[in-house]
């Protein structure tokens, strides 16, 4: 009886995430987008998986990161960085604080693409970590 | 009916005296003549070209350009009846208040007056263009319910819609000369001359009249016409070629042929990713809803305008494009992020019309070289500011901002170089601002009136007046001005 996506009787917002990103994932391939796997790919352990957590694709984020990292754009080290990210997401889910980002043109350009400053600064320590 | 008569049967050394002259047959000169019809004016028309093109006539809008690329001037327009209506696209959407104001960010910005006074011209125009019922701002209930617009979240950049003039067939929309042709050959007080090019116009001892304007054909023929008053409708480009080859003709303060403009329209500024892969049918072509042909653009709002001091644009979604792995990568990480569904995902390209700051030096001055009737050709000198540019940008990152916002896509853009941009860029065809219009003479060639300052009876009709240019085409907005300059010329004493 037991649903590992259930919390308290209800989808919990952690669960809901992970769940709807593995859809995107899968239904992406039609388009040829790298599928995140999904029983988990091992990546080297570092100070900072709490906030590489909240990447459903790391993979994919650390794309996005390493191209922020080869435009130029200036970053804080690692160290800083991640006080800046726990910061940010200590009491709110990465979702919320992308769209408090979006709603305050927060915004980064990444190759052109306009993101989110906090998702880009998510991506750019996943490239570091992954690099 | 009064035949159309050609102007190479007209007696050499003829003097003609109408009330008044229209020189030039396009989309102005026509409404001009349609709306003074049943007047008791007696009026002449003089049109360069015949019915049909003719590569002779047409090589006399040949000249050059330096700076920006730009088209050739023998290319971006038509020499015949109908004018450049004859390759007109029937892109039709009116000016917004916005850009009737004195914008502080805008420089040179200002008309005399404001949309109020073009509103009541409005319909007949939009008649005349035959671009349907007016909807524009208030097609979106009907159009969202032929299929829901991509979603934006609250911002700067809206969902617009152009109208377009009405197609027959295959033929693209309504060319003035064959589609009014039978309507000016019916007009008592009208006679039509074809071929018959104006080379000079000729001012009184005091400069403060037009005496005369002479006429030439190809092959030689010449006569004179002597008007009450007179109307320059050659469109922007030539009506100051022609001022400047008669000596100046309004032309103290040096403004003629400054101020020159056109809509750049820069191919695949950005690509737009829709998270659904859906997009209407109406981003990419125009559909028949609600009366009209309509299609969807995007539009700053004037609020925005304000705050990120921007110009006018308007963007559409073009083709779909082929996304690379960073690309996809960037759309992967944006819609977990954000709870999206982007399974479905498809990108298109994005294309625009941008509205130009107004600048003095970019600018049509004459050449040495003349042409086949002698009239000196033009040279444009054609500028671009990185402002310009930077300003588009900045609009199309906030629709970026507000699609992502609202989880239904994101943006792609594509250019952040001047280089880049300069590689893109193709223009609208649309001539505008060389003969200004403002109150004070040191800052527009013509008055409120569109009469010239200082020339009591010479006037200009036409998108060459226009002191700001806003981002819609001008054609329906020019022939808005042109019924009210008629109502004007009505109003005056024989």
């Amino acid at each position: 009886m037991s649903d590992p996506t259930r919390d308290r009787g209800g989808f919990s917002r952690r669960a809901v995430t992970i769940g709807g990103g593995i859809a995107v994932a899968l239904g992406l391939t039609a388009v040829g987008v790298t599928v995140p796997r999904l029983f988990g790919k091992h990546y080297r352990k570092s100070p900072y998986d709490d906030l590489l957590a909240q990447l459903i694709d790391r993979d994919a984020a650390a794309k996005v990161g390493k191209a922020a990292l080869q435009g130029g754009g200036i970053f804080p080290d690692p160290a800083d960085l991640a006080r800046e990210l726990r910061g940010r997401l200590e009491r709110r889910s990465l979702a919320d604080v992308t769209a408090s980002d979006l709603d305050q043109s927060n915004l980064v350009e990444v190759r052109g693409w306009v993101l989110p400053q906090t998702l880009v600064l998510l991506s750019v320590l996943a490239a570091e970590q992954d690099g | 009916m009064n035949a159309f008569i050609d102007a190479r049967t007209v007696p050499a050394g003829t003097v003609l005296a109408p009330d008044l002259a229209i020189i030039g047959g396009g989309p102005a000169g026509i409404t001009l003549a349609l709306a003074l019809a049943q007047t008791p004016l007696s009026i002449m028309l003089f049109e360069s070209g015949g019915l049909d093109f003719d590569a002779a006539t047409q090589a006399l809008y040949a000249g050059s350009s330096t700076g920006v690329t730009y088209l050739p001037l023998d290319a971006s327009r038509m020499r015949y009846l109908g004018g450049s209506t004859n390759h007109w696209g029937g892109w039709c959407k009116p000016f917004d208040a916005i850009d009737f104001e004195r914008r502080n960010w805008v420089a040179h910005s200002g008309w005399p007056f404001g949309i109020k006074e073009l509103e009541p011209y409005f319909a007949r125009a939009q008649s005349l263009v035959e671009a349907g019922a007016w909807r524009y701002d208030e097609a979106t209930t009907a159009m969202t319910a032929i299929a829901p617009p991509l979603k934006l979240a609250p911002g700067g950049v809206y969902t617009s819609w152009f109208q377009f003039s009405k197609q027959r067939g295959s033929v693209l929309p309504t060319h003035f000369g064959e589609r009014y042709g039978d309507d000016l050959k019916r007009i008592a007080n009208l006679k039509l001359f074809l071929h018959a090019n104006a080379t000079a116009l000729k001012l009184s001892a005091n400069a403060a009249g037009l005496e005369t304007i002479e006429i030439a054909a190809l092959g030689g023929h010449r006569f004179t016409v002597k008007p009450k008053r007179a109307v320059l409708a050659l469109g922007a480009v030539e009506n100051a070629r022609l001022m400047l080859a008669s000596g100046g003709v309004g032309n103290q303060n040096d403004l003629v042929g400054r101020y020159f403009a056109d809509h750049p329209i820069p191919r695949d500024t950005a690509t737009l990713v829709s998270f659904s892969g859906e997009m209407a049918g109406y981003y990419f072509n125009s559909v028949q809803a609600a009366g009209a042909l309509i299609r969807a653009t995007y539009a700053p709002t004037d609020a925005f305008k304000r705050k990120a001091r921007v110009l006018g644009s308007l963007t559409t979604v073009e083709n779909p494009v082929e996304l690379n792995e960073l690309d996809k990568a960037a759309i992967v990480t944006a819609a977990l992020a954000l709870g999206a569904d982007a399974s479905n995902a498809r990108a298109f390209s994005l294309g625009c019309g941008l509205e130009l700051e107004p600048d003095p030096e970019r600018r049509l001055t004459l050449t040495g070289e003349k042409d086949a009737l002698g009239l000196p050709r033009l040279k444009l000198s054609n500028r671009v500011s990185n402002a310009d540019f930077q300003r588009y940008r900045d609009t199309i990152k906030e629709l970026g901002r507000q699609i992502l916002a609202a989880g239904s896509g994101m943006l792609r853009l594509n250019y952040d170089s001047r280089s880049a941009w300069e590689a893109a860029l193709d223009w609208g065809d649309h001539h505008l601002g060389t003969t200004r219009m403002h109150v004070d003479p040191k800052q527009g060639v013509v008055d409120a009136n569109s009469q010239i300052h200082g020339i009591a009876n010479l006037y200009v009709a036409g998108s060459g007046v226009f002191p700001t240019y806003s981002a819609s085409n001008p054609t329906l907005n020019l022939v808005a001005l042109t019924l009210r300059l008629a109502e004007h010329l009505k109003r005056l004493p024989a």
